[in-house]
């Protein structure tokens, strides 16, 4: 199994009127061919941000890679000029968007559309590109194809439409897919067929899927290894088991604890926990740990001092990014930490 | 999309009737006489005149009349010009405000989406400000004002070469038409430029766009292909009212360079009340107007698949 | 960051301190929360200010000093903008002229160079003022006559001298007076010697700046010079005469004076118009909007022929129909004219926007709480309706500042004497060579004008809109 996209210590600052925002900070993850990485948190902790700077897809400026590198297949894509990942993207880099509905030009026919990659990036004739076009749409089991093709994207709808944003970007057989927040506007029925294709068209052609989403279901649907972004920062990150069941940061057991499941809808009692409070300004991150201010367990080294990721199984690749790791810690219930470990209730 | 456009020709005919009723009333409630210019007339003469113009019927009849007449396309002689009819004049003079309209047209379109995409490029910086500085001028500044100082400058311009490069007024050649097409589509330009520059930047940050950069589209060809034909759409529906400024800006372009074209003639029938000569333009105009709005709209459903193929499929 | 060594107390739980949630921005109006938008909006409050300005030009400095705009100040005619205003009191008896050996003049081979040559030294002979200016110029062999020519621009060429004055009688006349109508301007003055065969000579031009002048006869009957008799010692003599800071139009009526009370008519119309037919139009699609169903349809159907009468055709056709009588202003007509036309396009806004209003939830709610018709309007329809009917009155004055100008321009508008800045425009276009503040003053107001309220509006659209989106 080979790495298909490596990142390490990318940081993306924003300079904006307001000054200087620091959107992503010292972010380091990997993905496999054939896994899939969730990579979590909620709405403007930099999750998008991470992977579109890779891309080169943020507006630059005001926005700016101030450090690190990405790996792509072993190479470095970081810093690439415009046209140099315009040969990328698209090709090896498939992406798809959170809305659909507007994703698509809504003056263009869809097949022309999906055909426009492999005339960009294959050199095909229009004609050929778009018979091509036509099997991906069948390929994403989308009906009568070729009466599709020539169909406007207003004429889709939501769930047809995400499909053939992922017939658009399958279309060059990329070795990564990055989907951010693919399923968030669609209905249920119509996000589990479209997880569901995803995971076939995966397990097909061992592609890498980097998810970006907010919605741990999803995640627990998808994803091999799991990265949970706070603030700017991965504040956890392993294998989904480990992230969901033995979560080793206060903000990762935050957000369980505020996603409702099955279990507690039966208990007419129960209520969601929201997390207090909101996430750190980022034009002036705090001395220490970001997520301080909102977290029930906070010391008094929290606020002062930055912390690591600090490694909890070395084996399953599992880390946080919490002082209550460090050994001197003294942690505080036990069964926090490792709700998974003593039942669930 | 047969529907749809059997439906806006039925209310534009319909509107152009309502024009015409509407001329025909407001001249039917003037106070004043259309043969009182003629101050020594006999009163046999006058019962004659009475007679050649319809008058001396009951005013339903004479809407009739005229009704009918408007639907042969006949809109009656001049008052003016006893051996005039005002269909000789509107076929004689429109050709050339015909003209002069579509070049004005031209360059206010041109100019705008160029003028109106490269201020949405150069957001926020000096060719922006430059550009969005003329339009600002633009819209304030009447267009009788541009005319005689676009006349002042070609004088001057013909002065300092020593030789007539553009003629100062008149028609005829191309040169003729160049300053005031210039001057009578400048308006409509700055307002095109505004539309499109909010288009553009609209189009600019719209999901589609970063689709077609993620799909590794070169910039050039998102721009052309997927940026500006989303961006135009706006600026062809308001085409219609474009042309409508342009037509009756017209007449004082006309009127200061001194082009003999309708809207300078119809200046004139106004100033001498010849009253069959304004209602004939009046409502001659007004078709047009409509018709064109009409050609607009249609022309959109053609640009725009949204609608084009909406309609056919019910 | 490797260097850090914790301590204990390090990991001693974090007391926080108890922060209340304090609410850090005063909870504002709409009204006040769009005040506070526009007031950052420096564009918008220049324009606001310039607004107040040109009010203040228009109607109230014409009532902290007097200003005549009808009095026409014959001695003064097409008087540029300037503070001296002095006039030379002048003899205004006709000129003998000046007249050259006959040896010369009467040469009566024709000479083949002659169309290659010119007159020689042609010059002023006595000051030029406005009540002549005299000029001489040597003889040309071969000359039958000279024609002299006037222009206000520097002659391109032989066939662009300008106006032709006249022509000598004699050929040994090389002498001519101009008395007509002169202004205190730059003159070009071009001579052209004429031979038997009548063939041009190429022509000579001369420069000449005409200062203001008052024949003695006229001065005295005028009382300019009060109860003096004495003529020899007037003579020559500078006097001041009234002052006209913005010039005079052609007619020798204060520019001042017409552009304050122009604005008056301007203004008026552009406020006037606009407001009334926004009250039509807010009644006309509040009702159609909150009435609803057939009624609502017809209603609508009606508003749309009307929008599709061409306007300014209508405007003039509307003028025609109502005609002035004399000693009418025109205005009523006008705004009459304007009001017929332009009230749909708001109805149709404020019916678009009652019928999004109707739908909204705390519309619904209001109603389930048991909220009266009046309520509803009054109280939620009206104050979320206002924002935007409020933006477009805002542009509708300049379109109507507009509609005004350009009617007048094409003789259309307000009936003479009445001033307005489009009717001014339309006086100065005449003069515009030779005098182009005619012209240019009213259209620099009316520039104005329109620019502070489009940018006004600008500000507006932008405070209210942020407001109703509820962003940043």
């Amino acid at each position: 199994m080979s790495v298909a996209l490596e990142v390490q210590n990318l940081s993306v600052e924003f300079n904006t009127q307001g000054g200087r925002v620091q959107a992503v900070r010292d972010v380091s993850f990997a993905v496999n061919s054939g896994e899939t990485l969730a990579i979590v948190g909620e709405s403007g902790c930099g999750k998008s941000v991470t992977m579109m700077s890779i891309m080169g897809l943020i507006p630059m400026p005001p926005g700016k890679v101030v450090s690190g590198s990405a790996l792509l297949n072993g190479r470095n894509i970081l810093g690439l000029t415009n046209n140099a990942l315009n040969k990328i993207r698209g090709s090896e880099v498939g992406m798809i968007f959170q809305d659909p509905m507007n994703a698509l030009n809504p003056t263009m026919r869809v097949g022309d559309q999906i055909a426009e990659t492999l005339i960009i990036h294959r050199g095909m004739k229009r004609a050929e590109a778009l018979q091509q076009a036509v099997r991906l749409l069948d390929r994403t089991k989308i009906p009568e194809a070729k009466n599709r093709a020539r169909q406007y994207p207003f004429e889709f709808s939501g769930g047809m439409l995400q499909r053939a944003m992922i017939a658009m970007s399958l279309a060059c057989n990329p070795s990564i897919l990055i989907a951010d927040e693919p399923t968030t506007a669609l209905d249920v029925t119509i996000q589990n067929q479209v997880l569901e294709l995803m995971r076939e068209i995966q397990r097909e052609e061992q592609m890498a899927i980097v998810l970006i989403t907010h919605d741990l279901g999803v995640v627990a649907r998808m994803a091999d290894e799991v990265a949970v972004m706070y603030a700017g920062q991965i504040i956890e990150s392993g294998s989904a088991h480990d992230v969901f069941h033995r979560s080793a940061h206060p903000y990762t057991l935050g957000l369980k604890s505020a996603m409702p499941s099955i279990a507690d809808t039966a208990n007419k009692n129960h209520v969601l926990q929201a997390i207090a409070g909101s996430p750190p300004d980022l034009f002036s991150p705090p001395k220490g740990c970001g997520y301080c201010s909102r977290c029930p367990h906070a010391m008094n080294v929290c606020a002062t001092t930055p912390v690591d990721m600090i490694v909890i199984n070395r084996t399953e690749n599992h880390h946080s990014r919490c002082w209550l790791q460090h050994p001197q810690a003294n942690r505080p219930v036990d069964d926090l930490f490792q709700p998974a470990l003593t039942g669930s209730e | 999309m047969m529907q749809f456009i059997l439906k806006r020709l039925l209310s534009g005919v319909i509107t152009i009737w309502f024009i015409a009723t509407a001329t025909f009333v407001g001249m039917h409630v003037v106070p004043g006489d259309p043969l009182a210019d003629a101050k020594a007339m006999s009163p046999e003469i006058r019962k004659n005149l009475e007679a050649r113009y319809g008058l001396d019927k009951p005013v339903l009849q004479q809407y009739g009349i005229y009704l009918s007449n408007m639907l042969q396309g006949d809109f009656g002689i001049s008052y003016t010009q006893k051996n005039r009819r005002v269909n000789d004049i509107i076929r004689e003079h429109f050709s050339v405000s015909a003209t002069l309209g579509v070049l004005a047209l031209f360059i206010a379109t041109i100019g705008g989406i160029v003028w109106g995409a490269l201020t949405a490029v150069y957001k926020d910086r000096w060719p922006d400000a430059v550009i969005m500085f003329f339009v600002v001028i633009s819209v304030s500044v009447p267009s009788f004002v541009f005319a005689m100082l676009g006349q002042l400058g070609v004088l001057r311009l013909n002065q300092w070469l020593g030789f007539s490069l553009i003629p100062v007024a008149g028609w005829g050649t191309f040169k003729h038409m160049l300053i005031p097409a210039l001057v009578l589509g400048l308006g409509t330009m700055a307002y095109l430029t505004r539309l499109m520059r909010s288009s553009m930047l609209e189009v600019t940050n719209a999901d589609y766009i970063r689709t077609a950069r993620a799909k590794g589209v070169p910039p050039l060809r998102i721009f052309f292909k997927h940026q500006l034909r989303n961006a135009i759409l706006p600026v062809v529906t308001v085409l219609g009212p474009a042309i409508a400024a342009i037509t009756t800006g017209g007449f004082v372009v006309e009127l200061v360079f001194a082009i003999p074209g309708l809207g300078r003639y119809f200046v004139q029938a106004v100033q001498q009340l010849d009253y069959t000569v304004i209602m004939g333009t009046t409502v001659f105009y007004g078709a047009f107007l409509v018709l064109m709005v009409l050609a607009v709209d249609i022309l959109y459903g053609f640009v725009d698949p949204r609608i084009r193929v909406g309609k056919s499929s019910g | 960051m490797k260097h850090f060594i914790p301590t204990p107390n390090d990991f001693l739980p974090l007391v926080k301190a108890e922060e209340a949630e304090a609410i850090v921005r005063p909870s504002l109006s709409y009204w006040q929360d769009a005040w506070q938008r526009l007031k950052q909006n420096r564009r918008a409050l220049w324009s606001l200010y310039l607004i107040v300005a040109l009010l203040g030009f228009s109607f109230v400095l014409p009532v902290i000093v007097s200003l005549d705009p009808i009095k026409q100040d014959l001695t003064q005619l097409s008087q540029s903008p300037g503070l001296s205003r002095t006039s030379v009191i002048v003899e205004t008896l006709p000129w003998s002229g000046r007249y050259a050996e006959a040896a010369i003049s009467t040469a009566n081979t024709p000479n083949t160079e002659f169309t290659s040559m010119t007159v020689a030294d042609l010059r002023l002979v006595a000051n030029a003022h406005t009540e002549s200016v005299r000029l001489t110029w040597e003889p040309l062999a071969g000359a039958a006559y000279y024609r002299i020519y006037r222009h206000i621009l520097v002659p391109s060429g032989s066939t662009d001298l300008g106006l032709p004055l006249g022509a000598t009688e004699r050929p040994a006349q090389v002498s001519y007076e101009d008395r007509l109508k002169l202004k205190t301007t730059d003159y070009y003055y071009s001579v052209v010697a004429v031979n038997k065969a009548g063939v041009d000579s190429l022509f000579a031009t001369l420069k000449v700046s005409a200062h203001h002048a008052t024949g003695i006869n006229d001065a005295i009957s005028r009382g300019l010079l009060g109860d003096v008799i004495d003529r020899d010692n007037v003579l020559n003599t500078e006097i001041q005469l009234q002052q006209h800071i913005l010039g005079t139009d052609q007619l020798g009526r204060d520019m001042l004076s017409r552009l304050a009370y122009g604005g008056q008519t301007s203004l008026f119309i552009g406020l006037v118009a606009p407001f009334i037919f926004v009250v039509i139009g807010i009644i006309y699609g509040g009702l159609a909007g909150y009435l609803g169903g057939r009624v609502d349809e017809v209603m609508m159907r009606f508003a749309d022929f009307v929008i599709a009468l061409p306007f300014l055709l209508f405007m003039i056709l509307f003028r025609v129909a109502m005609g002035i009588g004399s000693g009418e202003s025109g205005i009523l007509p006008m705004l009459i004219a304007l009001v017929a036309l332009s009230w749909p396009s708001i109805a149709r806004l404020v019916r678009g926007q009652v019928l999004q209003l109707r739908e909204q939830p705390f519309i619904e709610a209001a109603q389930l709480m048991g909220a009266n018709s009046s309520y509803l309007i009054w109280r939620h329809m009206l104050p979320n309706v206002m924002g935007v009917v409020l933006v477009s009155l805002t542009f509708a004055i300049p379109s109507a500042i507009f509609t005004e100008a350009f009617l007048s321009f094409i003789g259309m508008g307000v009936a003479p004497p009445t001033p307005s800045w489009g009717a001014m425009c339309n006086d100065g276009v005449k003069s515009f060579l030779s005098h182009p503040h005619e012209l240019l003053l009213p259209a620099v107001l009316i520039s104005l004008t329109v620019l502070a309220f489009n940018l006004l509006g600008d500000g507006l659209r932008d405070a209210l809109d942020s407001r109703m989106k509820g962003s940043r």
